[in-house]
């Protein structure tokens, strides 16, 4: 490429613009899409705490929501709290009782499971059972026609999508945790007493965990619980309701949706454990 | 809901033009005043028209210039809540093939109607299952749309169209305008509404529609490229 007056422009620099333009693309691009998930956690937090937002259908599809999360998802919530409950207790028993230090048995129970693996797997079991059908859901309302179906009939897509899934999805979370919590205590306590590897009862293994916890342990995990429920249910109804159209494919929702809600989960776990 | 008090325009378009990414529909300035008790048929051969002039009356799009007024109420310069509060006293009967994914026929007629309504759902329900008969249905289907027949979806939604009082009822889909066997139904349903002081916009592809042949229409125009040109029906 040369100017009229002959002088040449270095080639260095369409390439230099290309690659700053690349990496402009590259860090603009999740900013934007952090600062519009942001923007829409602020906007439901807002429409949500406003009292003309809950009317009986909106509590229609909260209850819809809750019974996909809590009572459809107990099963897969139960199956893995007995995988956990042989895999961690029986594991945490075995190996403290080799060393001796089956005093520890609570601190670590409510170290690892309660602050960490329960909120981590709740929020990955309500990703899975009820995130991504929300994905699909949604994924298919623009396509479908009836996002703008609903704004055509004077239905806010906001109070009617978003607003009982994010409710749903963060009751659910919590409820799932508790029954996935106590199905692991009682399953690895089962498994430990089978295998021989504890004598004591069951009522003086339950205390030596609830000795274990602290004050902020009746907050933190279940905030966490909350807080995960509420972001993966954003990061869903967000992915999938952004959709681009025919050519932004269904099946690419589900990958999308799911990186969105893991940083989703680490992070809200992440930021909570720096608060404890 | 409220019917529109009497005289006043129910629909009224002024020298409106479509919107900036409907340019291409028809560039004209569209004129139509629609007043309680009336029945406007416009013939719209563009489906692409068609859908424009649909979303221009219900202000999901704001005019390149003129105005569009709904019940008195410009629609530009109105707060998003403000519009969906005003478009829930319009009644659509159309877009037969779109129904949400996650709910069934029922509930997907009845949720306009309940939402934010103060009737009780099973007065809605009542109504809503002598609407499915008038249109030849046994009931409310309870089916999801992949499980529905076609037919049943086209009548479903005259159900969901005309259930309530709302002061405008907006037809536009070509399943409707070739259902000659709903042409008495939809005749006797738009009826009702024009008794009860509700307007009534058909928004089809012929003015010769075999599904609007029993329509007493108050006026016809044919959306062209020099606007809305009054047209006469062929009966």
């Amino acid at each position: 490429m040369t100017l009229a007056g002959g002088n040449r422009i270095p080639r260095s620099r369409p390439r230099l613009r290309r690659v700053l333009g690349s990496v402009g693309a590259a860090v603009i691009s999740p900013v934007r899409q952090t600062l519009l998930f942001a923007s829409l956690a602020a906007t439901v937090l807002v429409v949500g705490l406003s009292r003309g937002a809950w009317n009986r259908q909106v509590w229609v599809e909260v209850t819809r929501s809750l019974r996909s999360v809590a009572v459809q998802s107990l099963g897969t919530a139960v199956g893995t709290g007995v995988l956990v409950g042989f895999v961690l207790v029986a594991q945490a028993v075995y190996w403290l009782g080799v060393t001796g230090q089956t005093g520890l048995i609570g601190p670590i129970i409510v170290l690892v499971l309660v602050r960490e693996i329960i909120p981590i797997l709740t929020g990955l079991i309500v990703f899975g059972r009820s995130g991504t059908a929300t994905l699909i859901e949604l994924g298919e309302a623009r396509t479908r026609g009836w996002l703008h179906l609903y704004e055509m009939q004077g239905l806010d897509p906001l109070t009617l999508l978003i607003l009982p899934r994010v409710l749903g999805f963060s009751i659910g979370a919590f409820c799932l945790a508790t029954v996935f919590l106590l199905t692991t205590v009682v399953t690895g306590y089962l498994f430990a007493y089978a295998l021989g590897l504890i004598a004591y009862s069951i009522w003086d293994f339950g205390e030596l965990v609830l000795r274990a916890l602290n004050a902020s342990d009746f907050i933190v995990p279940p905030l966490k619980c909350l807080a995960i429920g509420f972001l993966v249910a954003l990061a869903c109804c967000a992915t999938g309701l952004g959709r681009g159209g025919e050519t932004d494919e269904l099946q690419r929702l589900v990958p999308r949706g799911f990186v969105r809600s893991a940083l989703a989960i680490l992070l809200v776990n992440g930021l909570l454990d720096l608060v404890m | 809901m409220a019917i529109a008090a009497s005289g006043r325009s129910v629909l009224s378009l002024q020298g409106a033009a479509f919107a900036e990414h409907r340019r291409s529909a028809v560039p004209a300035l569209l004129d139509l005043d629609l007043a309680r008790s009336e029945i406007v048929i416009v013939e719209a051969a563009d489906e692409e028209a068609a859908a424009s002039l649909v979303d221009l009356c219900l202000g999901l799009d704001d005019p390149r210039a003129g105005r569009v007024a709904f019940l008195g109420a410009e629609w530009r310069g109105m707060s998003m809540y403000d519009r969906l509060d005003l478009r829930r006293q319009i009644g659509i009967v159309g877009r037969t093939r779109v129904w949400p994914t996650h709910l069934s026929i029922a509930e997907a007629i009845l949720l306009p109607r309940l939402y934010r309504a103060q009737r009780s759902r099973d007065e809605l329900i009542v109504e809503a299952t002598a609407l499915a008969r008038h249109f030849g249905l046994p009931g409310l289907p309870t089916d999801r749309r992949e499980a529905t027949a076609r037919r049943i979806l086209v009548r479903a939604a005259c159900v969901r169209g005309f259930l309530g009082t709302c002061d405008l009822t907006v037809i536009q889909d070509a399943a409707l305008d070739e259902a000659a066997e709903l042409a008495t139904p939809l005749a006797q349903a738009i009826a009702t509404v024009k008794e009860r002081g509700g307007a009534t916009l058909w928004i089809t592809e012929n003015l010769g529609a075999l599904g609007a042949r029993f329509v007493q229409a108050d006026r016809a125009y044919r959306l062209g490229d020099r606007g809305l040109i009054p047209a006469r029906r062929l009966t």
